[in-house]
């Protein structure tokens, strides 16, 4: 009862705070004079938009939440911040025996993304799939012998770890069009130290955590919309393809269209959360109940599976489908309009389609039919040989990879304190996440690197308003 | 009823702020929002932290002191200046971001739960103590505050100086100076002498400032960090071992120091409302004076009460909430009272005030 008014309060004054800015920012204009702004510039993310742009920006709740549902909302966020220890613990138990980290959290900093070490530093927000040549039954990834499918890096105490990783930097300078240098950082990562031999021809993909939030009003875009964009064989001709990926749904018992993760790889929220849980940490949960060092030396015979409560997973779950994405910033500055014309000029929008309507869903109202701008059409597009990994993920070849959505990128700084950007986080700045683009984005990239340094300069200035 | 009122002021509140030049126009002598941000920076944030390193020196080297020749005074000491350090760190949740989160330093000093069972195979093990990187490699939960008070006190509260093993002393000084390292690293980032520290980020907003574009950006930052840990206080600290009725979702039971914890949270938002912690300079209150007294009284009162709320809970908190119940929903209350002013009344007032 009290929870519930307290609540209600909070939402009703979070709409308040928008009330008021949007009338700030509107009232002033004389009647009858056009708008030089668009539905893009006020609502990144439709109705759940929010306009908090320090340390917490990510890490909002929907506006819309009801009380009951603010409370599930509290649950999953709280569980997220939860760290894990070793079985048996009368809290949070579980951890490992093998894993990558100790809690959601401490990956996904604020709710956002993650970095690659530096040389000889150990991960922290990093992490390494493996898989040898082949396809599992349901067409993914065939898995390492007595490694899986991810590598562990870590073990709890007194278990070894599956080895180590190592990361290596190479440095390679470009030039733009006007004799303007530039820098690339060039990763390798290998793996050494491991408890048990590689297996022949292992293939590796590292993968940095990518940011949480808006990802309920993507998972809310409708399969007819997103197929609408694919062109697999790029029939129009602009030389961008893009293709949807498929992959095992376990829920469903069935292929459905693979929308998280780098390349794609899971059709749900719910079932990438619980993949995170049971590979990340070792925390068993009801989509996947046996431990990921099953069948290895390190595994531990406890009969504590599942480790993570169902309705824990769905709170989780909840938790991340309810986190609003941050309104755009400086719109009315000249460089971020000279900006957004040039990324609509250089054809980046190709891919990184600026709007998308998400379906009708009655059963979930907040995330029903909103026009959205996450900047990104969920297809795999080929990125070249430069960021290939070289390792298929069901029907994403090494080049390709799934179209990170761009909203709410110009605070990864104020939030995580880095700008590393792309799957490995190899890019120290948007510009040079720009500069490695390839493949289907060859000649948008080419058509930046013939820019002046004012228009690039105005390019990432519209990024960082993102 | 409460809507309708909510929404007429805010409906006032936009009238009033828009199109129409400010009235109360700084003269000379009042204090700019760049004065306020340097003030709360230097002698808030800096201050706090600087002391927080300090005193977790002086945890390492009672420490050291108690290892070498334990007894009982020793151990008191050892006691007195976990709680004076973990006094500092609370009083530094007010302001949740940068460093503490970017570098990853919260979850390094203040994870919860303790592992008991891999503190338990650490100190049966061979692991030397006395390598750094040994116990930089440690998972979160083996390192930082809490795991030195599982051992300072043990798990039922009562340990006596002669119960410690010769590995807990080892490891009990591991953890002391990997404690004194990484905050002396927050001490270093807000201090403005060292080479390109976060603070610079902090009172310099620009438009080439990878952090904050304005004042007002940074305004709602601490705004925002202020109202998150009333959150944390109230829903999570306090709000979830009441409400399930669950002592072991205490965060420092073994210490029974969680009521001085919430005190100091709550300190920590009158610190910054004030701009004030040994030394006394600009806060938020400089600038919520020049426009509304009446709101900068609500919101001191409302703090006071926050503190004096939890000053009534006289059990420790464990027990609080079976034995005390009304107490610690009078805290609850009053945190939560608080967090709404700050969220409907002061969030607002900064962003319509703050125009640089």
């Amino acid at each position: 009862m009290f929870n519930n008014m307290l609540q209600t309060k909070m939402t009703f004054n979070k709409l308040l705070i928008a009330t008021a800015l949007i009338g700030s920012f509107t009232s002033c204009r004389k009647h009858g004079e056009v708008s030089a702004f668009e539905e893009e510039d006020w609502y990144a993310g439709g109705s759940q938009t929010s306009y908090v742009f320090g340390a917490g920006a990510y890490g909002q709740a929907f506006s819309s939440l009801s009380a009951s549902e603010m409370f599930i909302h509290d649950v999953g966020d709280k569980a997220f911040e939860a760290t894990f220890v070793s079985a048996p613990a009368p809290k949070n138990s579980g951890l490992g025996p093998i894993f990558n980290n100790v809690s959601c959290v401490s990956c996904h900093i604020g709710d956002g993304r993650g970095k690659p070490p530096g040389i000889g530093e150990q991960l922290t927000s990093l992490l390494i799939r493996v898989s040898i040549d082949g396809q599992d039954i349901h067409g993914g990834p065939m898995e390492a012998p007595f490694f899986g499918g991810q590598f562990q890096q870590k073990g709890i105490f007194g278990v070894q770890s599956e080895g180590n990783v190592d990361v290596n930097y190479s440095y390679i300078t470009e030039y733009f069009a006007d004799g303007t240098s530039y820098e690339l950082r060039v990763p390798t990562f290998s793996l050494s130290g491991t408890y048990t031999g590689l297996p022949a021809g292992v293939m590796i993909s590292p993968r940095v955590a990518p940011p949480v939030f808006g990802l309920g009003l993507l998972e809310a875009i409708s399969d007819n919309t997103l197929l609408a964009n694919q062109d697999i064989y790029d029939a129009d001709g602009d030389g961008i393809s893009g293709k949807a990926n498929y992959v095992w749904n376990i829920q469903k018992q069935k292929k459905t269209i693979g929308k998280f993760g780098w390349k794609a790889g899971a059709p749900s929220l719910i079932q990438q959360i619980a993949a995170a849980y049971n590979q990340d940490m070792g925390i068993t949960n009801f989509l996947f109940p046996t431990e990921s060092s099953y069948g290895q030396s390190q595994y531990d015979y406890l009969n504590d599976d599942v480790e993570l409560s169902d309705s824990l997973l769905y709170a989780v779950t909840y938790y991340m489908q309810t986190l609003s994405v941050p309104a755009k910033r400086n719109i009315s500055d000249p460089q971020v309009i000279e900006g957004k014309k040039l990324f609509t000029e250089a054809n980046c929008v190709g891919c990184h389609k600026p709007s998308i309507r998400t379906g009708t869903n009655v059963a979930f109202s907040h995330v029903s039919n909103q026009l959205i701008f996450p900047f990104t059409d969920l297809l795999l597009h080929d990125m070249g040989v430069g960021l290939s990994d070289n390792r298929p993920d069901n029907m994403a070849n090494g080049n390709e990879w799934r179209t990170p959505p761009l909203w709410g990128i110009g605070l990864t700084e104020i939030v995580n304190g880095h700008s590393n950007f792309l799957h490995d986080g190899r890019a120290r700045t948007l510009m040079e996440a720009i500069m490695w683009h390839g493949g289907e984005a060859e000649s948008s990239k080419q058509f930046v690197r013939n820019l002046a340094a004012g228009k690039r300069s105005s390019l990432i200035k519209y990024l960082q308003s993102l | 009823m409460k809507i309708n009122y909510l929404l007429s002021i805010a409906i006032i509140g936009i009238a009033l702020g828009s199109c129409k030049k400010d009235d109360t126009t700084p003269t000379e002598e009042e204090v700019s929002n760049a004065q306020i941000t340097a003030g709360i920076s230097l002698n808030v944030n800096y201050a706090i932290y600087s002391d927080l390193s300090l005193k977790s020196i002086n945890l390492y080297n009672a420490v050291a002191t108690f290892i070498a020749s334990p007894n009982a005074n020793g151990l008191t000491d050892c006691r007195n200046f976990w709680k004076g350090a973990r006094a500092a760190w609370e009083q530094s949740e007010g302001f949740l971001y940068g460093p503490v989160a970017t570098e990853n330093i919260d979850p390094r000093i203040d994870s919860w739960p303790v592992d008991f069972n891999a503190i338990d195979a650490l100190l049966a093990g061979s692991t030397d103590f006395t390598v750094e990187a040994n116990i930089d490699a440690l998972d979160d939960a083996l390192k930082g505050f809490h795991p030195i008070e599982y051992v300072l006190w043990g798990e039922t509260g009562n340990k006596t100086f002669s119960e410690f093993t010769a590995r807990e002393k080892e490891y009990l000084l591991a953890l002391a100076n990997n404690l004194k390292n990484l905050t002396a690293q927050l001490e270093q980032q807000w201090n403005t002498t060292s080479a390109n520290p976060y603070v610079d980020h902090f009172t310099s907003p620009g438009a080439s400032n990878p952090y904050y574009a304005t004042n007002k950006a940074v305004f709602e930052e601490m705004v925002n960090a202020l109202i998150g840990i009333c959150e944390e206080v109230a829903e999570g600290k306090i709000g979830e071992p009441f409400t399930l009725q669950d002592p072991s979702l205490e965060e420092s039971p073994y210490s029974s120091n969680s009521i001085a914890d919430f005190t100091n949270n709550m300190k920590s938002v009158q610190n910054v409302y004030l701009g004030k912690y040994s030394a006394d300079g600009h806060g938020i209150e400089d600038l919520v004076r020049k426009h509304n007294l009446s709101l900068d009284n609500t919101i001191k009162t409302k703090i006071n009460a926050a503190i004096a709320s939890l000053g009534a809970v006289t059990d420790p908190f464990g027990t609080a909430i079976s034995s005390q119940q009304p107490q610690v929903q009078n805290t609850i209350d009053a945190i939560e009272d608080l967090k709404n002013t700050l969220e409907t009344d002061l969030l607002p007032f900064v962003q319509q005030h703050v125009t640089d």
